[in-house]
């Protein structure tokens, strides 16, 4: 460019100067004499007329350039999440020259393949929704993943001799970030309970497992789709529960609310106390009584939330702003959007300033009407377990080709610090006592490592039935794992989310040692 | 057997593409007469190869309209060889490189035309050669009346009465009331206007360039932007401003003029912004979040610009390959959005090589700029090698995301009657320019000549 513009000027220059240097040496005429200087001087005029020329072609270089550049940077950074978007329909496209990969779990088990023409699970039930499907719509790491599975990196030679045969390519291979026996964990913990659940590793926010259920087999898919798609049914199998599920999050969301709490009172937020001291107690005229009619004594902050004293946490709700409030649930994503790539349900938070004070109580212990994922409630418990940052939650770990050589790795990425270290540390002690000396004690009794969680139970159907839930981190010296797991019907199914951690804490820890 | 011709044919296309892109600034260099000519010949051979492979690749994989593809095909080049030859015959001044550039563009825009639908490359084919046809007499006209500088304020005020007649009889298109339709045609007034506007300063300027004279300029080009701002043409009313900054500065070659416009642009911009917010600045906040997120609505008002980086991706450096891809997803793809269809099938290098193009296309113009020596025609070049750019510019940028998004059209690559005519009459008009410069160049050469050889 710079070239180009110095070319020009030569141009320019050449045009009058190079005759008129040899011929001044001669003997002109006046008039000639007249006509040269007359000419040298419009030259030299339109040399500065064509500054300004100059000037704004220098800056139309620089704009043009840096598109240029950008479009560049898009195709070798940004492409390839752009493209791999699920709202990409040509990926389907690239389906009639590649032979769909493989997705396997990071400790090598197969859990998508292909058998014939047809798309083989072979695991079947076991990782239904988390790798979901490929016939009649894509869900799941089969829908997240797709533009990897339907791209080759197979050897140069091979591809291009399979080009000229007109035959297909093999696609590339989704190494995903689960783990298969955190899955079977999970997966025979939950038994035949509805509910879900998510374990990641806090400090990355790669997915270890995630189990839905009621779930379905995806090698049955034809016959799953049309039932599921049957005029007079209300099944839900399809729904991932763990990232669409909208739950309240009963207990786990005194977390929050103890969160907001002490960001409203900085300095003594220590020095609160509560004494439960009977059965039922009355806040903004709406009766509240603990889980089990219990009643709990004396308490400061931590012991409220260790027996998830539900009148308590009505009390404190009676002492916060309602905005304020509001304001650090949208900082962890109620309302929003989670940075996730799969489907997922975005969490509800309908208090503000304006609201009828009479929701406020029950909202603060987690009933009222604000709604949950259990990916979410996992991201906001991984946050703490993180030291407050949180991790953008992700399923696949790296690609390769068929063969087994390696395209392309994932790196974590965060989404934002949500928490101060002051109160990650005590809202850890906190929870840490929810184990020690609280509602999940007895489920955690003899463990190795150092649990930190809390309990939860919401009630539905007008308060006939039972949601179990159970958010935590082990180990609090050292986070590497996190928890999410609701179970429905509880009451009737006896399964309790606190129980379904422990097991999966024990698998953890125990495939850590091997 | 026709997904390897296709494939084979991709590279090929881009080889060739990479190659008239390379002649493209070689021939700013000052080679002698014949080199330069050679390489202007091998530009047209690449330019019909590229054009070859793509009809192949049509003809082959579309059966049924085989016939009507070969013979669009020989018709396309039937036009384009004869009107570089008889163009340069009637007008020997006239500069070869802007000719082959503007078959060039015209030839890629029918092409991915032809790929996006048949019947509207078939249109653009017919409004284009009317149109060249039309439009070759401007030269001509130019060169014999060289009083067109007198009439600055009859441009001005022909501007701004053919703006205001969408008032009267618009309709509306694409959620802008920037469109007229006479005689059952529809065009888009603010193209022309653009070219009146160039007219309109380069004489003003060429005139006078003391205060006063510059003060009724800008209340002329005020009401000229203010009308397309009511009429919500904003990317229309950012081009007009962007060239008349632009020939201000340098048709009176002062740098504070530049600064003192564009923090009044900025000015007005705001106060604009404040008065109108809720009734006409929506669809710009619109098109802002948009711009800076397009995912969080992906199938709702993100969906086109979304869909266009899907096709740009999808298509890699390559391109899927003509045929393969599927830019007919991408709404508006033959007009706004061509650039992200022809980066789909033809690949992102050859969209990049493409913006080069038509860089090359801006330089060419703003060296006629810089070698005409008559203010008028200096003033006016450049307006319009800005307005080409800029547009250009605006354009790409828009649908890859470099910028909001503006709905403007790629000159001559995109669909559009209007869009194209008002394009070839601007390259004619350069063409013009081209020619009143050589001649005179020539004459002075001839001038030194015959006093050197007297002198001797």
């Amino acid at each position: 460019m710079k070239k180009k513009n110095e070319t020009l000027k030569k141009m320019q220059g050449k045009k009058g100067k190079k005759g008129s240097r040899e011929l001044k040496q001669k003997i002109l005429t006046p008039a000639q004499q007249a006509f040269l200087e007359k000419e040298e001087k419009i030259d030299k005029i339109n040399e500065k007329l064509n500054r300004p020329i100059v000037g704004i072609t220098y800056i139309s270089a620089f704009l043009v350039i840096g598109l240029l550049v950008y479009i560049l940077h898009f195709m070798i950074v940004d492409k390839d999440e752009v493209i791999a978007n699920a709202a990409n329909t040509r990926l389907d496209n690239y389906a009639a020259d590649v032979i769909r990969g493989d997705i396997v779990t990071q400790d090598g088990e197969t859990v998508a393949t292909n058998r014939g023409d047809k798309r083989y699970y072979p695991h079947d039930e076991m990782f239904a929704h988390v790798v979901g499907y490929s016939e009649y719509t894509k869900a799941g790491i089969e829908l997240v993943g797709n533009y990897y599975l339907l791209e080759s990196h197979a050897n140069i030679i091979e591809r291009g001799i399979n080009t000229l045969r007109e035959e297909k390519n093999n696609g590339d291979t989704i190494v995903s970030t689960l783990n298969y026996e955190l899955q079977k964990t999970a997966y025979d913990a939950l038994g035949s309970a509805n509910g879900a659940v998510v374990v990641m590793e806090p400090d990355t926010g790669r997915i270890l497992s995630m189990v839905s259920k009621p779930d379905f087999n995806p090698n049955d898919i034809d016959d799953v789709w049309k039932e599921a798609n049957s005029e007079n049914t209300n099944s839900s199998v399809l729904l991932n529960r763990a990232t669409q599920g909208l739950y309240p999050p009963g207990s786990t969301f005194k977390i929050l609310t103890t969160l907001a709490f002490m960001r409203q009172n900085p300095g003594d937020f220590e020095e609160y106390h509560y004494n439960c001291s009977s059965e039922e107690q009355i806040f903004n005229s709406v009766t509240i009584h603990c889980f089990g009619r219990k009643i709990h004594g004396e308490e400061d902050l931590s012991a409220a939330l260790a027996n998830s004293c539900n009148q308590a946490y009505a009390d404190i709700g009676t002492k916060l702003d309602v905005d304020k409030w509001k304001h650090t649930l949208e900082d962890f994503l109620f309302n929003k959007s989670l940075p996730y790539t799969d489907a997922n349900a975005t969490s509800r938070f309908y208090l503000d300033g304006k609201s009828d004070r009479g929701y406020i109580p029950q909202t603060a212990f987690g009933q009222g009407d604000t709604l949950i994922t259990p990916l979410h409630n996992a991201m906001i418990v991984s946050t703490i377990a993180n030291g407050g940052l949180m991790m953008k939650p992700y399923l696949i770990d790296s690609i390769e080709n068929y063969k087994g050589k390696r395209i392309k790795k994932f790196s974590p990425s965060s989404y934002d610090t949500l928490l101060t270290t002051e109160e990650v540390d005590t809202l850890t002690s906190y929870m840490r006592k929810v184990v020690t000396n609280g509602t999940a004690t007895d489920y955690f009794a003899g463990a190795t490592y150092e649990a930190a969680g809390k309990t939860g139970t919401a009630e539905y159907a007008n308060g006939n039935h039972d949601y179990s839930w159970f958010v935590g981190f082990g180990s609090i010296e050292e986070p590497e794992v996190a928890v999410s797991i609701i179970i429905e019907e509880s009451d009737v199914n006896g399964v309790k989310a606190a129980a379904v951690a422990r097991k999966l804490f024990d698998a953890y820890y125990s495939l850590s040692e091997r | 057997m026709t997904s390897i011709i296709i494939n084979v044919s991709k590279y090929i296309i881009l080889i060739l593409m990479a190659l008239y892109t390379l002649s493209c600034f070689t021939a700013f260099r000052q080679d002698s007469e014949k080199m330069r000519d050679q390489k202007l010949n091998k530009q047209i051979i690449y330019v019909f190869l590229i054009h070859f492979l793509s009809y192949l690749t049509f003809a082959l994989s579309n059966s049924e309209e085989m016939m009507g593809i070969v013979i669009f095909y020989g018709l396309q080049i039937f036009i384009a060889t004869i009107y570089m030859y008889i163009y340069h015959y009637i007008y020997p001044y006239s500069s070869r490189v802007i000719t082959n550039n503007m078959n060039f563009l015209l030839l890629i825009g029918y092409t991915m035309l032809t790929r996006l639908d048949f019947s509207l490359a078939k249109k653009q084919f017919v409004i284009a050669t009317v149109s060249i046809i039309l439009v070759s007499v401007i030269p001509m006209i130019m060169d014999k009346y060289k009083n067109l500088r007198n009439y600055g304020i009859v441009y001005g005020i022909l501007g701004i009465l053919a703006l205001s007649s969408v008032f009267v009889i618009g309709v509306e298109q694409y959620g802008s009331v920037n469109w007229i339709k006479i005689f059952g045609i529809t065009i888009q007034p603010s193209e022309f206007v653009k070219i009146l506007f160039v007219f309109f300063i380069a004489s003003m300027l060429s005139k006078s360039r003391d205060f006063k004279q510059v003060i009724i300029t800008t209340g002329f080009a005020g009401v000229h932007m203010g009308v397309l701002v009511l009429e919500k043409d904003l990317g229309g009313a950012l081009i007009f401003f962007v060239i008349f900054i632009c020939m201000i500065y340098v048709g009176t070659g002062k740098v504070r003029y530049l600064f003192a416009f564009i923090a009044g642009g900025l000015a007005m911009a705001g106060l604009a912004f404040l008065l109108f917010k809720d009734r006409l600045f929506d669809h710009v906040m619109v098109r802002v979040n948009v711009w800076k997120n397009p995912w969080e609505d992906i199938r709702g008002t993100g969906y086109q610009i979304t869909q266009s980086l899907f096709a740009i991706g999808s298509g890699g450096y390559f391109g899927t390959g003509l045929t393969k891809g599927s830019p007919e997803v991408i709404p508006v793809s033959e007009s706004d959005f061509i650039f992200s269809a022809i980066a789909e099938e033809f690949g992102v290098l050859f969209a990049l090589f493409l913006i080069l193009v038509c860089f090359s296309c801006f330089i060419c113009f703003v060296s006629i700029a810089m070698k005409v020596r008559n203010r008028f025609y200096k003033t006016m070049a450049f307006g319009f090698a800005i307005c080409y750019m800029f547009q250009t510019f605006l354009s790409i940028g828009g649908v890859t995301k470099f910028i909001p998004s503006t709905g403007v059209t790629i000159p001559l690559v995109s669909y559009g009657g209007s869009s194209v005519l008002s394009s070839l009459v601007m390259f004619s008009i350069m063409q013009g320019i081209s020619t009143i410069e050589n001649k005179e160049a020539e004459r002075i050469e001839e001038e030194k000549r015959n006093i050197e050889e007297n002198a001797g």
